[in-house]
């Protein structure tokens, strides 16, 4: 079936029920839905909504909180996912728990518990739907797929092996017919993958793995057999995706062992790589790598935004990520050739850029037996908080770190495995940039006060920036100039990225900060 | 059936009529302790601070634990750290969470890996070690990662899906390469479980924990060339002296706190199990047409600053363009210089300062 045959009967299904998700919608710019982690599938988390803007923005109010723990005890952590909205419903998750919502007021529709074997309960990035069904990943390696309706579970399927220290976090992504799932781990030496999953039945249609089998392509950048087989490449965070090119591109994590290279001499293909893949077969079409070879677990997972923009006066399909290892890459995406490179930061561990575009990691700034000051340090001068870019700017806007640390090596025995090192450190400063993307260069940096600013981003037609600073604030800044309009202390740093909808004519914001969700309005004028 | 089975059953029907908010409400929790709630807020704000229960560490790993967490962007007050600290080394040392982790309940699924994970027994690893040694050492390699004639058993699914020699056992004595007339045929029940829970240990002690998170050796410099540069380029002598207020100070720090504490003094640094309590940042406030108040500052964002002053009052003034704020910190310096040191010199400078006992 091909996706439009699929779209037009999910379509048919759909006029037959007012909760589901209408597949439209997921092709479409955000307005009264936010059907995907992302808002869409470009990664852009721009929201067209302009009816809060730098003049009205003062009167933005506080319409409802939802605190998880007054459901689950105190086990949830904080809010890290990014909420779906679908016909006035929100969907969230946290480790092991979903939750529906009502968009308008703040109550609990339902609340769904998975009894969980174990894994590591770090933070779960939200949910994918389909129609009536909805799709989340848990810390012990399954994926549950649940009736939105009333949050009963349809079935689930195990996608990884929780005695080899998998675990998962990621959101599900519905592209068609395709549930794009990926994993997550950093213990041992495990290979990453992404998969297509059934929406229906929850079987791999597909299974793409980071590292490559001896003789496959990407195999020369690694010394061995063994290595590649236990070489790394998580993946963390959700796709983003061209409909037109049918290419789905991911970001990967960072090779294992994480710390001690010099058991994986080479690039270590496709670890810490931009790869773009066939929806359909989960092909690569080509890849990118952000940090051949990287020993300081600098995952290249940050969101890959599309931009649809022009480049010397010419039109061009791009991609930018603003990569955990302090550069800020533009690429086309439909090859992968290198546009721009440049640092959103200021780093010591490169040598310099190659003809393709890569930094060229210095030797000297691996991890040392004596340490090895570094800066990014392990943290990154970005990480998983979702970035965002605004068309009406020409901006990319990320919260971002620069702080030091020094890298050690602490298992300098013949064969390391797992960490076998790390950084300490700390301290640093942060600040949100506004990156142009046809140029690379910082066009305005808003520092913040303290270090540790790594809240999520949204920007609107309204041309207002939504994200958290360094305290426990969610800040309204001008998207053009950086100025601070609006905040509120929520109590908590900003732990997601921000969204916004639309119903009843009046324009929400919602914010998840610490163990509690936070929905702000600007009511109708009329 | 007998009757505490019976009692078993009861309960856990009684547990699935509840709905689910109260057997969450009775799920594993922190031990009751002085420091917990400390440890709720600075932690649980990025993750569940439940994750620590089942982990067991001595003082000066939690330690490390901690200030890795400061250098991934915990926040919190040097006073938050050391309770957050006193709590962990106090209620989760390694024989207490051992403790823990043979109560199910407590267990449940907050750290890494299966909840039903084995649970090392020191002593029989400490016989499987022996066993290893004589029997699977010479193929396996010494740390079981492998050797010319075996593979790596760190990494081998038989061993990560074995418990308590579940797997091995039938592995070892029907469908290992080699069986046939060697010793490990002749493995009894028990020496396996002993094999089994070395394995294990070797498995624990690759995840980052264990034996592999010390630094090893930072004194690798030149103290002479140290002494120079802490003189001449570095400009510490400006503020420190070697006389003075770093008169042995490398009795009070080992090498690898005085390379911490020299690059980032304001962070926690550990040192025989204490983090270390910075000098705090002190501003002066001076709003529109009013005396300027200084004091220690408390916190500042964009749009509020707060200090305390010198009589202990906690003041604070909502920031405009007219409400001038001068901060002074007094690790400035430090910051200053990591953007112009080189490793060359901080190995000199570390060594240097060694000599300082």
């Amino acid at each position: 079936m091909n996706l439009r045959s699929l779209l037009c009967a999910i379509v048919a299904v759909w006029m037959l029920n007012a909760q589901a998700l209408d597949p439209k919608k997921l092709w479409q710019a955000p307005v009264d839905t936010w059907p995907t982690y992302n808002g869409d599938y470009s990664g852009r988390r721009f929201s067209p909504l302009s009816r809060i803007s730098p003049e009205n923005v003062q009167s933005l109010t506080l319409a409802w909180v939802f605190r998880t723990s007054s459901t689950t005890g105190d086990l949830g952590g904080a809010v890290k996912s990014t909420p779906l909205v679908v016909n006035g419903i929100l969907y969230f998750s946290i480790p092991d728990h979903v939750f529906a919502v009502d968009a308008r007021s703040g109550h609990e529709i339902w609340h769904f518990s998975w009894p969980s074997k174990g894994g590591w309960h770090l933070g779960n990035r939200g949910l994918g739907m389909y129609g009536d069904w909805l799709y989340v990943e848990t810390p012990d390696c399954n994926l549950v797929s649940l009736n939105s309706k009333d949050g009963s579970e349809r079935w689930h399927k195990q996608i990884c092996d929780l005695d080899q220290f998998y675990t998962a976090s990621g959101a599900p992504v519905v592209i068609g017919d395709h549930v794009i799932v990926g994993v997550s781990g950093d213990d041992l030496d495990i290979p990453g993958y992404l998969e297509s999953r059934d929406p229906e039945t929850g079987e791999p249609q597909w299974h793409w793995s980071s590292v490559p089998k001896p003789g496959e392509p990407g195999s020369e950048t690694w010394p061995n057999a063994e290595a590649m087989e236990h070489g790394g490449g998580m993946t963390w965070l959700p796709c983003t995706f061209d409909s037109e090119l049918k290419l789905l591109y991911l970001g990967t994590g960072n090779p294992q062992p994480v710390i001690a290279g010099k058991g994986r001499k080479g690039d270590n293909l496709f670890t810490e790589s931009i790869v773009a893949l066939h929806v359909d077969t989960g092909k690569l079409a080509w890849y990118f790598q952000p940090s051949p070879h990287d020993t300081h677990d600098w995952d290249a997972v940050e969101t890959p935004v599309l931009i649809d923009g022009e480049v010397d006066g010419r039109p061009r399909k791009l991609l930018a990520q603003a990569s955990r290892n302090g550069y800020f890459f533009v690429l086309d995406r439909t090859n992968g050739k290198n546009v721009i490179t440049s640092e959103f930061v200021k780093t010591n561990w490169a040598k310099g850029v190659d003809s393709k575009g890569q930094p060229i990691p210095n030797p000297a700034k691996a991890p040392q037996v004596d340490g090895a000051l570094v800066t990014p340090n392990q943290g990154g001068a970005a990480n998983w908080p979702p970035p965002s870019f605004s068309p009406l700017t020409g901006l990319f806007y990320v919260n971002a770190t620069r702080a030091f640390s020094e890298y050690y090596i602490f298992d300098d025995t013949e064969k390391p495995e797992g960490w076998s090192g790390n950084d300490r450190g700390g301290g640093g400063e942060s600040m949100l940039q506004a990156i142009d993307y046809r140029t690379g260069k910082i066009r305005w940096s808003h520092k913040w006060e303290g270090p540790g600013a790594r809240a999520g981003v949204l920007t609107t037609a309204g041309n207002l920036v939504f994200t958290g600073d360094s305290s426990t604030n969610f800040i309204a800044l001008d998207a053009k100039s950086g100025d601070p309009y609006w905040h509120a202390n929520l109590g908590a740093a900003v732990s997601n990225g921000p969204i916004s909808y639309e119903l009843d004519g009046a324009q929400y914001v919602v914010v998840g900060a610490g163990d509690a969700l936070f929905g702000f309005v600007m009511q109708s004028s009329k | 059936m007998d009757g505490l089975l019976r009692g078993r059953l009861i309960q856990v029907a009684a547990l699935l009529a509840l709905p689910a908010s109260t057997i969450f409400a009775q799920s594993p929790a922190l031990p009751d302790a002085p420091g917990r709630d400390t440890v709720q807020r600075v932690c649980g704000a990025c993750h569940p601070a439940t994750v620590v229960l089942g982990q067991g560490r001595t003082r000066e790993e939690w330690s490390q634990v901690i200030a890795n967490m400061i250098s991934r962007g915990a926040k919190g007050t040097s006073g938050d750290f050391a309770a957050v600290t006193d709590y962990l080394a106090k209620n989760l040392s390694p024989t207490q969470a051992s403790d823990n982790s043979r109560s199910p309940r407590k267990r449940a699924g907050f750290s890494m890996g299966p909840d039903d994970k084995q649970i090392v027994d020191p002593q029989a690893a400490g016989r499987g070690s022996t066993i290893y040694a004589s029997n699977c050492g010479s193929c396996h390699g010494p740390l079981a990662r492998g050797g010319r004639n075996g593979p790596d058993l760190v990494r081998s699914l038989f061993v990560l899906h074995d418990r308590y020699g579940s797997e091995m056992q039938p592995y070892l004595q029907e469908r290992h390469p080699a069986v046939q007339g060697t010793p490990v045929a002749r493995l009894t029940e028990d020496q396996i479980k002993d094999v089994s829970h070395f394995l294990h240990q070797q498995v624990d002690d690759t995840l980052r924990s264990g034996p592999y998170t010390k630094v090893l050796n930072v004194l690798t410099g030149d103290p002479a060339a140290g002494a120079a540069y802490f003189s001449g380029a570095g400009g510490c002598g400006e503020c420190h002296s070697a006389t003075g207020d770093l008169a042995g100070i490398a009795s009070r720090y080992d090498p690898p706190t005085l390379q911490q504490r020299l690059l980032f003094p304001r962070v926690a640094a550990s040192s025989r199990g204490e983090i270390s309590t910075p000098k705090p940042v002190t501003v002066k406030v001076t709003p529109e047409n009013g005396r300027s108040v200084s004091g220690t500052l408390v916190r500042i964002d964009d749009f509020t600053v707060a200090l305390r002053d010198a009589n202990g009052t906690y003041r604070s003034w909502k920031r405009t363009p007219n409400v001038i704020v001068e901060r002074n910190d007094p690790y400035a310096a430090h910051d200053e210089l990591l953007d112009r040191i080189t490793d060359n010199d901080i190995h000199d400078l570390v060594a240097y300062l060694e000599t300082l006992k």
